[in-house]
């Protein structure tokens, strides 16, 4: 029996609101989920677990019945569903009274329900939010049932305001598998055991990394699990340390390249150190048009010799401010006044 | 610090040079490219290496300069200089692929490390930046009297606030201004891109809340034709009532019928009574007038049945059309609920977006730079504080002494314009003549240097008598063998030499030639 794990697919969301790629995102994110679908189509497995937070909001009763025609597309499929923090279940929503497709459970419950699958000796265990916040460790006590067969976990939380998790306790519960929700960077908790498959599509630049879900497969017995990198779009850190031949051009260009290296569907950070030369002026706006770049972090200096200078002035104003800004952190606000001070200070000088 | 000898190896045009000094007035007399600046540079290398510059700069910076042109590889000297009653001999070569530097001790015979401190100890910290502001004394360089005074203003309030009179405070602020403003527009910028987005979103919410007020309207619009629609109090009622009123017209028929069926059958039995009684024709009276009052009673029946087909019509039509209207007010509650959803959820996501983007705005860039101008006002402020009135008190007093108490102070106003004290009235610099302000430049200079530096170091004047007359020039070198400075002072005249001779003073003459 195979299984695919799903969660965190946020459909509604617009990420990056404001910037250019922002709607295409929002029309990916429902994009990538229909490419899963597809998928199990095309190579269909047992079970498809989503483990909370399908939708970004209340979800609407046309998306209900868009998700649940996709559903209805892959009738071998056994779709086990439980709602997160985001798309919590509030009482009268579409969602509460939806008529699901005969493939879907959905639990609807705030307390944890087991039900057994209609064609193997399977059980599923899940609860729903009806808040948005639940600060009780809800699966603190969950444990299988004695029955002979599989018992796999859909939880979603694992923070302090949304189900707070210990995963010592949950791992010696006796689960076969627990197919975790609400952290979207993919993590393997217990290896073939407990996964956090993270969310489907990165959302925002927190975000970073390789996103996707995992896959799965009950044999004998036994529980084998694996993460599937499936989104299109990955927000992912440039970085670049600068010297003191860079100019605007050199470093524009090397940015360009970069993004066309790595793909241009891609969002970026651009992170910038290292040295720059004093007369550098460099226009971090001008960088934001190379691509699909989100933020660009400057903590490059100035290519000052520190010791060299207070030597040099000291006993001037000049020797005073270095010596002002000596224990300033690198990256803090007072190491960029020290840069920009001494600058102003040392350009203006005859 | 006394510099008592000097020995180019080869530096510029100079090449081995001994040169002796004396403790106190040095001439070094010179035409015009003599080499007078060179030995200056040399001096100041002496002290503090000769740095060279990298990429195009490197062409123009002082190593290239004075890169001798014949064994280059013996590119420096050595300089003899005494302090705290020590004699040390200080040596370098600068060529690149030569690179030497000693600091010796000639009377412990002890090799001291000059990377590791031991020079600027001996120089009692006197930084380069410091050196270029104490050590050479240069002209001033204003042609005009105007500019002059301004000059002049801005070494006071340059020492005062900075202790480097290459540094302009004003400019540099400037400056800071300047990228402030730069940082400031690309946030304005940003802001307006968020505005705008906002705005967006809150247009996309008043739409979804007026379509959430007209289903509203519409919904409260069918409630009431349901309630006009009714017949009785409710649904179940107006049902009943029609039933009821369907009721009477079956029974009503019922009833007709069954006394219809009494006169046939009372017809018929009279008849056949009248028959058995041998009535003969008669007898057929009673069915005739029975069949009659039938006939006539079977149109009453058809009424009455048309009533109640009537009726029943009506009452299913009364349900097909609430059955209708109430599929029509569940579709439309139905899209209500779904336009509040919307409507609820682009409240959550202009929340959102509205926290978001608060204080992401705050630039780090602009905070640093609001950081450095108030570190720069502040550090300027103290040393202002620390230096300021001091300096202002030994200008003063050295300007006396060199005017032979004719200007006794110098006085700083409000805004920071200098006047300068005569025994009567106070005068500001536009009104004195240019030899004056060179006093008073002067006067300055030994002033910082002194408060600038500890140890006291000799003291390079470059050409800087050129616009004294006699009795100036005669009180200045008089004063600076008073005060027992180690002074070398270069000049493409006569004069020097000749007022030190007349007025008794000893001096050492350094010829380049």
């Amino acid at each position: 029996m195979k299984f695919v794990h799903l969660a965190d697919v946020h459909l509604g969301a617009v990420p990056d609101r404001g910037y250019p790629w922002s709607q295409a995102r929002e029309e990916e994110i429902w994009e990538s989920f229909r490419r899963v679908i597809t998928g199990i189509r095309e190579n269909p497995v047992d079970f498809l677990f989503i483990s909370g937070d399908l939708f970004h909001r209340q979800p609407l009763a046309r998306e209900l019945k868009e998700v649940n025609y996709l559903f209805s597309t892959i009738p071998q499929t056994r779709v086990y569903l439980i709602a997160g923090n985001h798309d919590y279940l509030k009482k009268d929503s579409p969602f509460d009274r939806f008529e699901w497709e005969s493939n879907v459970f959905f639990f609807k419950e705030e307390e944890l329900q087991c039900v057994k699958d209609s064609e193997s000796d399977v059980y599923i265990y899940g609860l729903s939010y009806q808040h948005q916040e639940i600060a009780e460790p809800l699966y603190q006590n969950a444990g299988p049932n004695h029955a002979e067969g599989y018992h796999i976990l859909l939880a979603h939380g694992g923070d302090e305001k949304h189900i707070p998790i210990n995963f010592r306790t949950l791992s010696s519960a006796g689960f076969d598998y627990i197919a975790l929700g609400h952290i979207h960077k993919p993590q393997e908790i217990i290896p073939d055991k407990i996964y956090y498959s993270g969310a489907l599509e990165p959302l925002d630049r927190n975000d970073v990394g390789i996103h996707g879900y995992v896959e799965g497969s009950m044999l004998d017995g036994k529980v084998q699990a694996e993460f599937v990198p499936f989104a299109v779009c990955c927000y992912q850190d440039i970085r670049i340390t600068l010297d003191e031949e860079y100019t605007q051009i050199k470093l524009e260009e090397i940015i360009k390249n970069k993004i066309r290296n790595h793909g241009r569907q891609h969002i970026y950070r651009i992170f910038l150190d290292g040295f720059r030369a004093p007369d550098f002026m460099f226009l971090t706006e001008r960088l934001k048009n190379l691509g699909n770049v989100i933020e660009v972090i400057d903590h490059t200096q100035l290519a000052y010799d520190l010791d060299a200078l207070y030597h040099r002035y000291y006993g001037t104003l000049i020797g005073d401010y270095i010596n002002h800004f000596r224990d300033a952190k690198p990256d803090s606000i007072e190491a960029k006044a020290l840069y920009y001070g001494l600058q102003a200070l040392l350009e203006t000088s005859r | 610090m006394v510099i008592e000898r000097i020995k180019i190896n080869n530096f510029g045009k100079i090449s081995n040079k001994p040169i002796e000094l004396s403790e106190g007035i040095n001439i070094l007399y010179g035409e015009n490219e003599s080499g007078k600046t060179t030995l200056h540079t040399f001096i100041k290398s002496m002290f503090y290496g000769l740095a060279r510059q990298r990429g195009k700069s490197a062409k123009n910076d002082s190593y290239s300069t004075y890169e001798p042109w014949e064994n280059p590889t013996t590119y420096g000297g050595i300089m003899w200089i005494r302090c705290s009653g020590k004699l040390f001999r200080l040596s370098r070569n600068f060529h690149k692929m030569n690179c030497f530097e000693e600091l010796v001790c000639e009377d412990d015979h002890e090799c001291l490390d000059i990377s590791a401190g031991d020079l600027d100890a001996i120089m009692g910290g006197v930084s380069e930046a410091v050196y270029d502001n104490t050590v050479s004394v240069g002209q001033l360089k204003s042609v005009t009297g105007g500019e002059l005074v301004r000059e002049l203003q801005n070494y006071m309030a340059s020492y005062q606030g900075t202790g480097d009179n290459s540094l302009n405070l004003g400019r540099a602020m400037q400056m800071l201004k300047m990228s402030r403003k730069g940082f400031q527009v690309q946030e304005n910028k940003k802001g307006k891109a968020v505005e705008t987005e906002k705005e967006k979103l809150s247009s996309n919410m008043q739409f979804m809340y007026r379509e959430v007020e007209d289903l509203r309207g519409q919904c409260a619009d069918l409630d009431e034709q349901e309630r006009a629609l009714l017949v009785g109090v409710d649904e179940s009622e107006s049902l009943a009532i029609f039933d009821q009123r369907i009721d009477l017209a079956k029974k009503r028929w019922n009833r007709t019928a069954a006394i219809l069926l009494g006169i046939f059958l009372l017809g018929i039995l009279g008849s056949g009574l009248m028959l058995v009684l041998g009535m003969g024709l008669l007898s057929s009276l009673p069915i005739i007038a029975s069949l009659l009052v039938t006939l006539a009673g079977s149109s009453i029946l058809s009424s009455i049945n048309k009533e109640i087909r009537r009726r029943t019509i009506r009452r299913d039509k009364w349900i097909a059309k609430r059955e209708k209207m109430k599929w029509t007010q569940g579709n439309m509650k139905q899209s209500l609920k779904e336009k509040e959803t919307a409507y609820q959820n682009l409240v959550s996501e202009y929340q959102e977006y509205e926290q978001n983007e608060q204080g992401a705005n705050v630039s780090r860039d602009i905070a640093a730079i609001n950081l450095a101008m108030e570190t720069i006002e502040q550090l300027s402020a103290n040393r202002n504080h620390q230096v300021g009135e001091n300096l202002r008190r030994r200008t003063s007093q050295i300007l006396g002494e060199i005017t032979g108490g004719k200007y006794r102070e110098v006085l700083m106003d409000q805004e920071f314009q200098m006047q300068v004290n005569t025994s009567e009235r106070t005068i500001p610099l536009s009104r004195l003549s240019r030899g004056t302000l060179e006093q008073i430049y002067f006067a300055l200079r030994m002033a910082v240097g002194e408060l600038l530096c500890e140890e006291p170091f000799p003291i390079i004047l470059d050409d800087v008598f050129g616009m004294y007359d006699e009795e100036r020039l005669a009180s200045v070198l008089y004063w600076l063998y008073k005060e027992q400075k180690q002074v070398i002072i270069s000049t493409c005249h006569k004069r020097e030499e000749e007022i030190l001779l007349a007025n008794n003073i000893p001096f050492q003459r350094i010829d380049l030639t």
